[in-house]
């Protein structure tokens, strides 16, 4: 790798910042809070401090419209020990992120490999690939979507397989076909990493002898691991927080059968639906801290595998 | 024999490249077939919008598109799609502005709790976002702000994105650290090497920021709906929800037709932007 | 790099602009009113009511000078979440548009005002008592109804004459209009009606028609696993007989007209309210018309004219006297009512409707004559359902979904049913 032998910073893991200083003193904190000033201000009005709230909530009844009173941790021991259909949603999640999450990054990557390659037309491909995710989970393709994936719909006709919104066995499916089919984001986070690495590595690559698959795993995938990095953290934090799609193609039931009731759909409907705020705030924070260690790990492999350039080390 | 070996060597080229294109257009096709039902269904009369399973209408119900274009009740058409473009351009300057800033201080520079501070913001973006629905309407509240655009736009400007730090953090940090280092010998501090270095070379994760804040904010339904009252304020997403009404009569056909006339703008946005998006390192001219 | 700088120029005015504009939009809020009392006022529905509401306001505004009135509306689902968020953020509006299941929330929650204290400006005395009742609470009166409707089995004429089977009359029962569903389907190849199992109105009226309620006057539950046990098994037999809608189709309902099996052409009848039944006609342009909802075997009436749309006044309002002034003018104003027509239901203010009723066309006409065909004959509304009633109705075709499914059989899912609602109506 020609990267290696750029001199190598001190380390820039987090949590490593209070290590010893080896910087010179005229690198003051000052500028960095400077840098920061909008994102503070925001974290704590507007993050932490409904955070806070939320927090708070879990542990009370609150139906909304009385003064919350505090209940302990009943909320959670409800949810573990006594609602059914909380469990139901806890697996109908994981199993919609297990399909969606790989289908979506690797028709992003792939296709954002192609869009690469492409000498002519790039442009209008890459609108054409975008164009679905422009859309959103918006009404009218709900129910573009239910008619497609319907008796007697387009899928039917094609496939013979009767309709998938309808049926509790495919009803997750047509679900999270939906977000694959928005594969617009992920996508264009990869053609800019992939705009992003310099040419001449790749011409060094060539000049050392290494053919396009040998440049692809040597160049490409190194470079582009950050990116990659991100699309799975957020793809996967995403994913665990499905909500629009379920929501506008079972018009907010969850149904066929609670077949798509996934977590977030549940949560809103025990918080706005049956006034349960209490509840659906501690369903919030179990979800935090699911996603918080599936992320932590995901990080922790990330050492890995992820190269920063700005790091010159795996 | 010569001349001959010429186009050989040449054709295996052509092949793959036909091979790529022919590939991507079947892919295109099945892609694009439900927008092309959106399209559709936007010229359908009312009693094939939902019982039809035909794509094509069985005759055009340019109505659809009147209605559509006639507004909601006494707000017209541009006054939606103005309201659209303030609060989707605002959004887009916020993110840029401060999530590039945020962004800079977590990848390039050394603070106090920065590691603590960085799980943090990824955390934020952990819990759903309907459980702090009803705090953040009640500090807007407490501001004065509801039924302002203030609530839609000003977290854009306070980074509360923690998405697009976190991607312009993933970006920065790809960016070799020696061109700063460069910088820093030539004089510059660290806001003229965050303007004059980092920033433009940061160009592809700034320009997808701009684009994703525009179509997300543009297409999201829900925020709009719980801080605009005023009919005057409301939005193209907005309007259009409002011709499906369960307890009345709904109008599928025009809610079709706005949908199409909701999506221009945001074609037109990406079309103008994604061009720069092609740019990036090769054309920023400071290859290393 | 010059070219930076400009853009960096660009986007600071272009940031400054874009304050200037919101501040501006900002102040017309609240403030705009040179010295007028200004009032708030939401309801949900489609661009039709907007525009009639609107001009109705308008006239308002015209007889009190003083008073600005600023509306705004949504579709049903999306409204009840904003009303939701702006009262727990103790932002109600001065008046708003309440639906029969969220008054006990709302008024137990504190945020309806105790109107009876207005009642020199807002009569009540053309409005039928036990309409009126509905709105009451623990004898307070929250709410006031502007318009009724009931439930209706609305049907496509020319398919159910052309299947040779005899159109319902004035009244039947239930295994009566089982029996013309099972003719129906035999005759035309479709099912006949959407499955009512899923429908907890539906489910109410049946249970009515033998003598018992869905909720008991405080508010427990008024019938037990068997009763529920009984509904179901009676509509899955019909469902397993292909005499009503498949379970694929009957989860698709989303409350429009549109999806339900009539909507789409795939049953010939359908049961729904009255007022959403004109959709029907934009999809069968053929002709649809109204039945009686069936009655017990000895036929005691299930349905009930139902307050379609109640009008409350926010607790926190700064101009109690005024918010109840565009209350009593929008359900007792003559000229009001002329605007506004059938667009929230047939008026309850008996005067109003008799003098709106000649003028009503199409469906609304439908409608009213439907509704004068059962005055009279109907018992007096339940009071508004507890609160636990929102999330019950969900869990009501949750646990149908299990039985049309062949998940579950009617007991387990009733058993199931009952043992929720314990819960939810407790809490």
């Amino acid at each position: 790798m020609t990267t290696t032998d750029i001199p190598a910073p001190a380390a820039r893991k987090p949590g490593t910042s209070t290590a010893p200083k080896r910087r010179p003193k005229r690198e003051s904190q000052g500028p960095a809070w400077v840098f920061l000033s909008p994102w503070v201000l925001g974290a704590i009005v507007l993050t932490l401090l409904p955070m806070a709230v939320s927090l708070y909530l879990s542990f009370t009844d609150y139906d909304l419209f009385n003064p919350p009173r505090w209940v302990g941790l009943r909320n959670y021991v409800q949810m573990f020990t006594e609602d059914p259909r909380y469990w139901r949603s806890v697996l109908t999640t994981l199993t919609y992120v297990v399909i969606a999450v790989p289908l979506q990054l690797a028709l992003a990557l792939v296709v954002a490999l192609a869009l690469k390659s492409m000498k002519r037309g790039k442009g209008f491909y890459r609108s054409a690939f975008y164009a679905p995710s422009l859309l959103g989970a918006s009404m009218s393709i709900a129910l573009v979507w239910r008619a497609v994936f319907n008796d007697g719909g387009t899928v039917d006709n094609l496939l013979g397989t009767g309709g998938w919104v309808n049926k509790p066995g495919w009803a997750l499916l047509a679900v999270a076909l939906l977000t694959v089919w928005q594969f617009g984001a992920p996508m264009v986070i990869f053609l800019a990493g992939l705009q992003q690495i310099p040419g001449e590595l790749y011409e060094a690559a060539a000049v050392d002898g290494a053919g396009k698959l040998r440049q692809f795993l040597s160049v490409t995938v190194p470079m582009l691991s950050p990116v990659l990095f991100f699309n799975l953290v957020l793809q996967t934090i995403q994913a665990f927080q499905v909500f629009t799609p379920a929501f506008a193609l079972s018009a907010g039931k969850g149904g066929p059968a609670d077949s798509t009731l996934v977590y977030t759909l549940y949560l809103y409907d025990r918080g706005f639906v049956a006034s349960h705020m209490g509840y659906a705030s501690a369903m919030a924070w179990v979800l935090l801290l699911v996603i918080g260690g599936v992320t932590a790990v995901l990080f922790r492999t990330s050492r890995s595998w992820v190269f920063y350039a700005s790091e010159g080390e795996r | 024999m010569t001349i001959t070996t010429t186009p050989v060597v040449r054709k295996p080229v052509a092949w793959g490249r036909i091979a790529l294109h022919v590939g991507s257009l079947t892919a295109l096709l099945v892609m694009l077939y439900p927008l092309a039902w959106l399209l559709a269904t936007s010229l359908k009369p009312a009693d094939e919008v939902i019982a039809s399973f035909d794509l094509l209408p069985s005759h055009l119900e340019w109505s659809n598109y009147s209605t559509a274009l006639d507004g909601v009740n006494d707000v017209s058409i541009w006054r939606l799609l103005s309201n659209s473009l303030l609060i989707a351009g605002g959004a887009v300057l916020g993110n840029v502005i401060s999530c590039s800033l945020a962004a800079y201080a977590f990848a390039r520079l050394r603070f106090r709790f920065r590691g603590p501070l960085f799980a943090f913001m990824i955390a934020t973006i952990m819990l759903p976002h309907h459980a702090v629905l009803i705090p953040q309407y009640i500090i807007f509240n407490q501001l004065g702000l509801v039924n302002t655009y203030w609530p839609l736009i000003l977290p854009k400007f306070l980074a509360t994105e923690a998405f697009f730090v976190f991607l312009i953090v993933q970006f920065m940090r790809g960016l070799p650290r020696e061109l700063e280092e460069a910088a820093r010998i030539d004089g510059c501090g660290p806001f003229r090497s965050f303007f004059k270095v980092v920033l433009p070379l940061t160009r592809p994760a700034l320009i997808t920021t701009a684009i994703f804040t525009f179509i997300w904010t543009w297409n999201d339904f829900f925020t709009q709906l719980i801080y605009l009252f005023d009919p005057d304020k409301f939005t193209l997403t907005l309007a259009l929800r409002s011709f499906v009404d369960a307890s009345s009569t709904s109008a599928f056909g025009p809610m079709f037709a706005m949908s199409v006339i909701a999506l221009l703008p945001i074609v037109l946005f990406f079309l103008a932007f994604q061009r720069l998006l092609v740019e990036g390192m090769a054309s920023s001219g400071l290859k290393g | 790099m010059p070219g930076h700088r400009t853009k960096g120029f660009c986007a600071s005015a272009a940031a400054l602009a874009l304050c200037a504009m919101l501040a501006g939009c900002g102040g017309s809020g609240e403030s705009v009113g040179g010295g007028k009392v200004v009032l708030r006022y939401t309801w949900w529905g489609n661009p039709d009511r907007a525009e009639r509401t609107e001009q109705a306001v308008a006239l308002f505004e015209k007889q009190h000078p003083n008073i600005q009135v600023q509306t705004s509306f949504s579709a049903y689902e999306a409204y009840k979440q904003k009303l939701a968020t702006q009262a727990a953020g103790g932002d109600a509006p001065d008046v708003m548009q309440l639906d029969y299941r969220q008054i006990d929330q709302y008024a137990s929650g504190g945020v309806l005002l105790d109107l009876a204290r207005q009642k020199a400006v807002l009569r009540t005395g053309e409005i039928d008592p036990g309409l009126l009742s509905t709105g009451r609470l623990d004898d307070t009166q929250y709410a006031i109804p502007q318009g009724r409707g009931t439930e209706t089995v609305a049907y496509d004429v020319k398919a159910w004459k052309a299947s040779g089977v005899p159109l319902p009359g004035r009244s039947w029962t239930w295994s009566a209009w089982a029996d013309a569903m099972r003719a129906l389907a035999k005759k035309t190849g479709k099912p006949g009606a959407t499955d009512p199992g899923q429908s907890e109105d539906c489910f109410e009226v049946w249970l009515r028609g033998q003598g018992k309620s869905l909720y008991t006057e405080d508010g427990g539950l008024g019938f037990t696993a068997d009763d529920l046990t009984r509904w179901w098994t009676f509509t899955d037999e019909l469902r397993r007989a292909g005499v009503v809608s498949p379970a694929e189709q009957t989860t698709q309902l989303d409350g429009s007209v549109e999806n339900t099996p009539l909507g789409r052409g795939e049953a010939t009848a359908d049961a729904n309210w009255d007022a959403p039944a004109s959709g029907f006609l934009a999809l069968i342009p053929s002709g649809v018309a109204l039945a009686p909802m069936p009655s017990g075997e000895d036929g005691t009436p299930g349905q009930y004219f139902k307050p379609s749309m109640f009008l409350g006044v926010g607790a926190n309002t700064g101009h109690p006297k005024e918010a109840a002034q565009l209350v009593d003018f929008l359900i007792n104003d003559q000229q009001a009512a002329k605007i506004l027509g059938a667009t929230r239901g047939i008026p309850v203010n008996e005067s109003v409707r008799e003098a709106i009723e000649p003028q009503l066309k199409d469906f609304d006409r439908t409608i009213a004559d439907y509704q004068a065909l059962l005055e009279g004959s109907l018992k007096d509304p339940p009071q508004a359902p507890p609160s636990g009633d929102n999330a019950l109705q969900a869990t009501f075709q949750r646990d149908y979904d299990q039985v049309s499914y062949e998940r579950m059989s009617p007991r387990e899912a009733a058993e199931n049913y009952v043992t929720e609602a314990k819960a939810e109506l407790r809490s």
